[in-house]
């Protein structure tokens, strides 16, 4: 159950204030322990700030998405969710200066298999990988243990799917609204979209899921507030009620701002990274294979 | 992050695992006695088995509620923390002295049938816990069935242990569970089954309690399933429901049988134990109406023990 989760005793914020806040301090942190040598007022000439690293991590998520989508076999949509859940979870407390997040956005995608059960061997997995795959499979096993202790362990995730088909009943047994089915196409847009945002860190997924189910109905020029307001909301009291209308408010308009970053600030910010990144944990540095070398003997 | 090895003090090692071995310790700051498995994830091919994360997400599923005046002991063992040591994952689990699998080859003198009654009481709790929570176990049986200083039974190793959905509609893999407390659905290869066959695994283990036998001991899958149904007789649509579209169904043919007498297959055992055997083990259905039924043999236990 959601409400008793560590989802969201530990991982659903208050607002988007407490998330900046976290993401601008580990970047912080990142330039005070390696930016010694650099005059306070250049570092962000060499250093990423809060936010380049937000839109690079935007740009990763768009990655995400496609390498999900593109996925042989194809991937169960639990999938993507959870892995979009970890993405962001990890990010909130690192750096993509210390963890590039090319190297994690795999990582997280095939810790989310065995938590969901999608059963892929590495060999497979990395199959769906362009380049170097024997060298990929290295980063990912290396950084599965990382990216578990950096969740905290906190391996299961609530994602919005489930509500989704809750409500779908729901509605066909309680509404008078013609086909429900009809509203599939405009809920999985929605949810597809909604995992570029960062709505599942700041709601439950229910909230989520109603918020799909909603606008999926305003595009097929269906309306169902009074199913919200006189079935789903009956007894439940008007407080709860407004509580519930902004969060669903808050949610579509966040999915309306999604768009992607501009190309060619990107290049320039993976550029930069290049430079800034942690070489101690960049698999292609000497420092790191030296360091390989020590721990493998 | 605080948790490491460090708040440790390893006392002894405690035995092998299946990806690693697993010590007894001490945590330093509380005194508390803990097992730590230590998990070697170095030479695995495919990185963190998907048993750990199995173990991970059931054991924190089962915690997290929760915990009632009517539940005050949950029969569940619990997960304190984890932590990487190196290329090892650790995880530090409630410390139990003892289980049933050594009671029953070592002390069986320790199982009078007092104890195996408060014992079966634990097992059905704890299994009933887990089913309330929709995880099904598909591994109880006695090795996994530790007993702490203080005589309390926890289900262990949750390895294999899943989420379900009351609905039935998922596929899950028949490679589960023990041989002994296999239940035949699975033996026929079944990959839509329920958390009956915990069930099914729960009365071969209270069988065994009771005579120190095991209840249908087969050297092999085949013979595991023959041993089955040459006691309870061959299976009928009205014992059955649907058992001949399971998978393997037609790959074998067994010879014709009567059911064994219940008071011949556990001789010397009181009619109300046997009957609660049977209870859990009659459960002969692939997919039925889970939770009203299941609850059944839980509530008769107390009044029959």
């Amino acid at each position: 159950m959601f409400s008793t989760s560590s989802q969201r005793k530990f991982w659903t914020f208050s607002d988007e204030g407490e998330l900046a806040i976290l993401r601008e301090k580990h970047n912080l942190n990142y330039i005070a322990k390696h930016g010694n040598h650099i005059d306070e007022y250049q570092r962000y000439n060499f250093f990423l700030s809060p936010d380049e690293e937000r839109l690079l991590l935007k740009q990763y998520e768009l990655h995400l998405k496609e390498f999900c989508k593109r996925f042989s076999p194809p991937m169960p949509k639990g999938v993507v969710g959870t892995a979009f859940h970890y993405f962001k979870r990890f990010y909130l407390y690192n750096s993509t200066m210390d963890y590039h997040p090319k190297e994690i956005l795999a990582t997280c995608v095939y810790l989310a298999c065995k938590v969901e059960e999608f059963n892929v061997s590495i060999g497979q997995f990395v199959a769906n990988i362009k380049g170097d795959r024997d060298k990929a499979s290295d980063i990912i096993l290396n950084n599965e243990l990382l990216l578990m202790q950096q969740l905290n362990y906190h391996l299961t995730i609530h994602n919005p799917f489930r509500p989704v088909e809750g409500f779908l009943i729901d509605i066909k047994t309680r509404c008078s609204l013609a086909n429900p089915e009809r509203l599939r196409g405009g809920i999985d847009e929605f949810l597809e979209k909604v995992f570029l945002t960062d709505a599942c860190l700041l709601y439950a997924p229910s909230q989520i899921a109603l918020a799909a189910v909603l606008h999926a109905a305003s595009k097929e020029q269906e309306n169902l507030d009074s199913y919200v307001t006189d079935m789903l909301f009956r007894d439940a009291g008007q407080d709860k009620l407004a509580v519930l209308i902004e969060a669903v408010r808050k949610i579509r308009s966040l999915v309306k701002m999604v768009e992607s970053p501009a190309r060619e600030k990107v290049r320039l910010i993976e550029k930069k990274l290049d430079r800034c990144r942690n070489q101690e944990n960049n698999p292609d540095s000497e420092i790191y294979k030296r360091k390989d070398e020590r721990t493998a003997g | 992050m605080d948790n490491d090895v460090t708040n440790y003090t390893v006392i002894g090692r405690i035995g092998e695992g299946a990806h690693g071995l697993v010590f007894k310790a001490r945590h330093i700051a509380t005194g508390r006695e803990v097992a730590l498995k230590k998990i070697l994830i170095k030479n695995l091919e495919d990185g963190i088995p998907v048993n750990v994360m199995r173990e991970i997400k059931a054991l924190q599923l089962l915690r997290c509620k929760y915990v009632s005046i009517s539940q005050l002991i949950p029969q569940i063992i619990k997960l304190y923390e984890m932590f990487p040591r190196g290329m090892s994952l650790v995880l530090v689990l409630e410390y139990m002295s003892s289980g049933l699998w050594d009671m029953l080859h070592h002390s069986q003198q320790e199982l009078t049938l007092p104890r195996v009654k408060t014992y079966a009481q634990m097992l059905l709790k704890g299994t009933r816990y887990m089913h309330a929570h929709y995880v099904m176990h598909r591994d109880l049986k006695p090795a996994n069935l530790l007993i702490n200083h203080e005589g309390i039974l926890k289900i262990a190793d949750l390895g294999l242990a899943r989420l379900y959905w009351p609905d039935g509609g998922r596929p899950y893999s028949h490679q589960v569970a023990t041989r002994w407390y296999r239940a035949p659905e699975l033996l026929y290869g079944a990959r839509f089954y329920s958390e009956k066959v915990d069930l099914w695994a729960v009365g071969c283990i209270l069988a065994e309690l009771i005579t120190k036998q095991p209840l249908f001991a087969g050297e092999s899958d085949i013979e595991q399933l023959a041993i089955v149904l040459q006691h309870l007789g061959t299976p009928t649509e009205e014992t059955w429901p649907g058992h001949s579209e399971l998978p393997d169904f037609h790959k074998i043919t067994f010879p014709e049988s009567a059911p064994t007498p219940w008071p011949e297959l556990l001789p010397g055992v009181e009619p109300d134990a046997v009957d609660l055997v049977k209870s859990f083990i009659m459960h002969l259905d692939i997919n039925g109406f889970t939770t009203v039924h299941s609850q059944l043999p839980y509530k008769t236990c107390q009044s029959q023990l």
